[in-house]
């Protein structure tokens, strides 16, 4: 597979960009950011929490907690830090990286200024991406911010992305999730209250900051007004990060990216399998990847694939998790061959795993295979008599070694 | 009220909970333990207590089934990416 190669990610919007805006000629240094948004004006915590729940903004990393229970939870006083978290492990995804890389001052001004209005005095960027590290790095170079940005290289394995992995990493501790389930708007970095959240969610309050809320919601959903960055790739013509009004059909999008027929995934590998019909839904939500599979591919061998990297991704510290997702692989493997032993232990395998781990890899591995066994309901009868005659061509993107 | 909670990062599977409470704990096929989930009631705490007591990896817990913070509400605790 090449599709993971470190090529520069194609950017395109439906309707007028907003996070993207300005960067069709490339990165956009501190002079073109200016340009392109105006500065960004000095808000207070008050402003800032009024403005997110106005527009009901939610997290953008996947978990889409609304930003303004967030900052609710933090105390008045004694904010230790404000954490971006860069380290987009969702192997399809790459509007964060695509964000730091080509707009890193719209992410700074976000977080910086929320720092500010926290009274915060550090700003922490967690990245995966070297070049998202070195972007975001010369952009800091170019500002006088008041607070103290430190950019942070964090593993780009699957669950080193969650948010207490970071900061557990961030500290110096292994990038595993820990076991007792604790807010960082608690105990984040150093035990102290932190406000951590995706790349993107501060790149929306850097633009909710400058539009306020009456403007922000001129596009996208009355629930959730803006726009989205969504990654597209698989069995698509034109692959790549697109800015789209929230609520945006999935149809339209996927004709945008000429989509070959087939079922769909999307929310990436933790997300949902949707059939090949017309009842499909509305894009929001989730981590913002649509991935079409077209019909020449086996559904199922591709879906084992996946298997396979998500059992590899476990952190290893939870019984359920290991050993469930290794058995769900071995499981797949013997459907793949036509043993309805398989689909059996499948069916058992897949009640054992969700909700038994410290972070939610064992729950959205287990709704991606769930999802799988339902969609592809008749490949799976296929393969029971016999199998579906198609080769497994790789369409579903799965790192190597260096994940 | 209380209910038994896992600390997964500990767990290695003894299964000691599954034999002192039968009644709340199984084990899975490799071992671990499955909670049925309900709470523990007031007759059954002190079992639940020694228990939590003899787990050898110090992962079973007995917590509060509400947690709530000052301002009295409800919280939820968000376990997934961000």
């Amino acid at each position: 597979m090449t599709i993971l190669q470190e090529t520069p990610t194609p950017l395109r919007a439906i309707g007028e960009p907003r996070l993207l805006a300005g960067l069709q000629d490339g990165r956009a240094d501190l002079q073109r950011h200016l340009q392109t948004h105006g500065p960004l004006p000095e808000l207070t915590r008050e402003s800032y929490s009024e403005l997110a729940t106005a527009v009901g903004l939610r997290g953008r990393g996947g978990a889409a907690f609304p930003v303004a229970l967030k900052l609710a939870d933090l105390p008045a006083r004694g904010i230790e830090a404000v954490v971006v978290n860069g380290s987009e492990s969702e192997p399809v995804s790459r509007k964060d990286r695509l964000l730091l890389t080509m707009a890193p001052h719209l992410v700074l001004d976000g977080a910086t200024g929320l720092a500010r209005a926290l009274k915060a005095p550090l700003v922490i960027v967690a990245v995966h991406d070297a070049a998202a590290a070195a972007s975001v790095r010369t952009a800091l170079l170019e500002r006088q911010d008041g607070v103290e940005v430190q950019v942070a290289d964090t593993p780009g394995r699957f669950v080193a992305g969650e948010a207490r992995a970071v900061l557990s990493v961030l500290e110096g501790g292994p990038s595993v999730p820990p076991g007792r389930k604790v807010l960082p708007t608690r105990k984040g970095y150093h035990r102290r209250p932190t406000f951590l959240s995706n790349v993107d969610t501060f790149a929306q309050l850097a633009v909710l900051a400058r539009l306020g809320s009456h403007e922000f919601s001129s596009t996208g959903l009355i629930s959730e007004p803006g726009t989205q960055l969504l990654t597209i790739d698989g069995s698509v013509e034109r692959p790549g990060v697109v800015e789209t009004p929230t609520g945006t059909p999935l149809e339209a999008l996927l004709r945008f990216a000429g989509a070959s027929q087939g079922p769909v995934l999307v929310g990436g590998y933790h997300g949902k399998w949707l059939p090949n019909d017309s009842s499909r839904p509305e894009t929001s939500g989730g981590a913002g990847i649509i991935l079409a599979l077209g019909t020449d591919t086996c559904p199922l061998g591709e879906a084992h694939r996946v298997a396979q990297w998500l059992a590899s991704q476990s952190a290893g510290q939870c019984g359920p998790c290991v050993f469930g997702l290794a058995a769900l692989v071995d499981d797949f493997e013997r459907l793949l061959a036509g043993d309805p032993a398989g689909w059996h232990d499948a069916q058992r395998h897949l009640g054992l795993v969700p909700g038994r781990g410290a972070c939610a890899h064992p729950d959205g591995s287990a709704r991606f295979l769930v999802s799988a066994l339902e969609v592809f309901d008749d490949d799976v009868r296929q393969h029971l008599a016999g199998g579906c005659g198609r080769p497994v061509r790789g369409v579903l993107p799965v790192p190597g070694g260096k994940w | 009220m209380k209910k038994l909670e896992i600390d997964w990062t500990r767990c290695d599977g003894h299964g000691l909970c599954g034999t002192l409470l039968p009644d709340d704990v199984w084990l899975d096929e490799w071992g671990f333990p499955v909670l049925r989930g309900r709470e523990i009631t007031r007759g059954e705490l002190a079992s639940a207590r020694r228990a939590v007591l003899a787990c050898p990896a110090l992962a079973l817990r007995l917590a509060a089934t509400v947690n709530r913070d000052s301002k009295g509400s409800e919280r939820t605790v968000p376990t997934s990416h961000q």
